[in-house]
């Protein structure tokens, strides 16, 4: 079935509808909403909104799994990612070898994802929070030793976790995390589908 | 070029021209950085408060989308092209993979198609309610805008479930699309489509049928059919002309040609019916929203990436999918290497899709590298932005914002 036009009317309005029906009918909308408001304004830092596993946060390396194919660093969009050379001892061949290893500069760093989805080994991962802050731009471009580290999360240690779920009075409404795993946990399972 | 002394002894700079002015005629600049008139400044001539001249000078925001284009691989674009409006992301770079994807000579499996007509629907929906509270603070009805940036909320957070990311999706690639949805997002988006059908009842009672506002919308900046069919003016203002012209409707593209939806369009062609069209185009979106679902819910979870570049996926990207990695997420879609250095083979080709402001139109040409020849692109705010021109002279200079609201201009998207 194909898209068909349609054509629709302004509504017209009469002396009588203007008067009564437009402006009484806008009072009662915004006497209804004076006194049942719904407020999804987040108290931020004293709440968070807790993301859910898929969301495209910064980026942590396995440093194990990684096996210097570059990928990452060639499609990244925004010259974030660049491969540095570094000197491992290779476990099988039990020698010490150059090999290169992905950083990451969070100055450019657009959170595409790209590197993430395009690495073979699934080397990178995302964590799922994005709200850090940095002292300095310096700070921001990571070495292979910081980017193995997951990034340090101060906002969940002052602030209650909370949470947006659907509903069909309200639109989103904001529930603490615990509240919300009580409700609808069944249909979510670990990782992707859940907001817990 | 050296600046010329113009006969009113003001140094004349190219790209600039000064004229002199008529008695009892002030040219008052409105912007740039004026609440209202977002990144350009708008030169008007006013006798009395009536405008007599209206010059739109779109003045920059970030240019070059189509040079830098011509350096980067064909993949890298796909978030490029996305600047132009993240508000409507999906809408913005769908037509350049889609005609990419003719250079390749593949199409996407049709559950990749559902799903980007999904994810560009809820960028439509996102994008109106963008553009209605941007018109309710051109018109000092702050509720609206609080209402409408408040409902947002709840297509942006959909589209964060379905993608990853709040606005910056990048979600359509060559061949398919970058996540499946989640397990709990039909029920999800059936709730976000009652509420906002709801929502839009409550909308026109507060605003539209407010008799305040339609005091200050009916009967402006009329742009009659033949008008607008004149200064090729795109999307839904064209279509509140009584333009019947949506490219959903002439080239149906992805998964509409499946679906059941209508085109609004409205006769009167003032900026009452602009407003109209936008929530008339909202209960369509919705009405594609859920028949998109239901597709989606009924049909298995296969086929979201072209078989070229899945056929020879490692076991490892099943497992990513289906989730069986605990810290990768769930139906991730990864992207093969060869996307990194992807050759396209020689040739031209165009795509447009209707994106929430109108056509969106992209022109490719590849002469078989790992970056485009050209890339051109057509946007629709870059269409729409003459109308100004020709609709506000005439009106007093208080009907200035209430136009230029009306038309849901987007600076940076003409900016390319
Ligand atoms: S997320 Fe995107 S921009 Fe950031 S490093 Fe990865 S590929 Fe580069
Ligand atoms: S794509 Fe993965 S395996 Fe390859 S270099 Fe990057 S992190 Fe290592």
């Amino acid at each position: 079935m194909p898209a068909r036009p349609s054509l629709k009317r302004v509504p017209r309005a009469t002396f009588l509808g203007r008067a009564i029906a437009g402006n009484l009918g806008a009072l009662i909308v915004g006497v209804k909403y004076f006194i049942d408001p719904n407020r999804i304004t987040l108290l931020y830092p004293h709440e968070y909104i807790k993301l859910r596993q898929g969301y495209r946060g910064y980026i942590v390396l396995i440093f194990d799994k990684c096996i210097s194919c570059a990928s990452c660093a060639r499609i990244c969009p925004a010259r974030a990612m660049k491969m540095v050379t570094m000197e491992v001892k290779d476990k099988k061949l039990n020698r010490a070898m150059k090999k290169k290893y992905p950083v990451i500069n969070y100055n450019r760093c657009i959170f595409c994802g790209y590197c993430v989805d395009v690495c073979p080994t699934e080397a990178l991962y995302h964590v799922p929070y994005h709200d850090l802050v940095y002292l300095n731009m310096q700070d921001m471009i990571l070495n292979v030793e910081e980017f193995q580290k997951e990034p340090e999360f101060v906002t969940a240690k002052e602030g209650v976790p909370v949470t947006y779920v659907f509903d069909e009075k309200r639109g989103l409404v904001k529930v603490s995390v615990e509240e919300s795993s009580n409700q609808g946990s069944s249909s979510q399972p670990a990782g992707g589908g859940g907001s817990s | 070029m050296s600046a010329q002394d113009s006969s009113s002894g003001v140094p004349h700079l190219p790209g600039m021209e000064v004229r002199p002015v008529e008695r009892n005629v002030y040219e008052v600049q409105i912007g740039p950085a004026h609440p209202g008139s977002g990144h350009m400044r708008i030169i008007v001539e006013l006798d009395g408060d009536v405008m007599v001249r209206v010059d739109p000078d779109i003045g920059f925001v970030h240019r070059t989308m189509e040079k830098l284009a011509e350096g980067r691989d064909w993949i890298k674009n796909i978030p490029l092209f996305e600047r132009m409006a993240i508000l409507d992301a999906c809408n913005i770079t769908l037509p350049y993979v889609e005609a990419v994807e003719k250079l390749l000579d593949i199409e996407p499996p049709e559950r990749a198609k559902y799903l980007r007509t999904l994810l560009c629907e809820i960028n439509r929906i996102a994008s109106h309610l963008y553009g209605m509270g941007i018109f309710g603070v051109f018109l000092g009805h702050s509720t609206l805008y609080m209402w409408a940036f408040g409902d947002r909320e709840v297509f942006v957070q959909l589209a964060e479930d379905l993608t990853g990311a709040r606005l910056t999706h990048s979600y359509p690639v060559f061949g398919g699309v970058r996540r499946d949805m989640p397990d709990d997002f039909p029920e999800n988006a059936r709730k976000a489509v009652r509420y906002m059908r709801n929502r839009l009842n409550e909308y026109a009672k507060i605003f539209l049928n407010n008799p305040n506002i339609r005091k200050r919308l009916e009967g402006v900046g009329v742009i009659s059919k033949t008008r607008a069919a004149e200064l090729g003016i795109a999307g839904p203002n064209a279509r509140a002309s009584g333009i019947k012209y949506d490219v959903r409707l002439v080239e149906p593209y992805e998964a509409y040609p499946e679906l059941d939806f209508e085109i609004p369009v409205f006769e009167e062609g003032d900026s009452l019916a602009r407003a109209w069209m936008r929530v008339e185009e909202i209960r369509q979106s919705l009405n594609i929203i859920e028949q998109a679902v239901d597709w989606l819910e009924k049909h298995p979870r296969e086929g979201f990436m072209h078989d070229k570049f899945w056929k020879a996926a490692p076991k490892l990207y099943k497992d990513v999918y289906e989730g069986n990695i605990p810290y990768a997420g769930k139906y991730r879609v990864k992207l093969m290497p060869l996307f990194a250095t992807l050759k396209v083979p020689a040739g031209k080709a165009a795509a447009r899709v209707e994106a929430g402001r109108g056509e969106m139109f992209y022109y490719v040409e590849s002469d078989g590298k790992d970056v485009p020849y050209r890339v051109r692109v057509v946007s629709p705010s870059f269409r729409n932005v003459i109308a100004f021109k020709y609709v506000m002279p005439g009106h007093r200079l208080m009907d200035l914002p209430t136009i230029y609201g009306s038309f849901d201009y987007f600076p940076p998207e003409w900016d390319r």
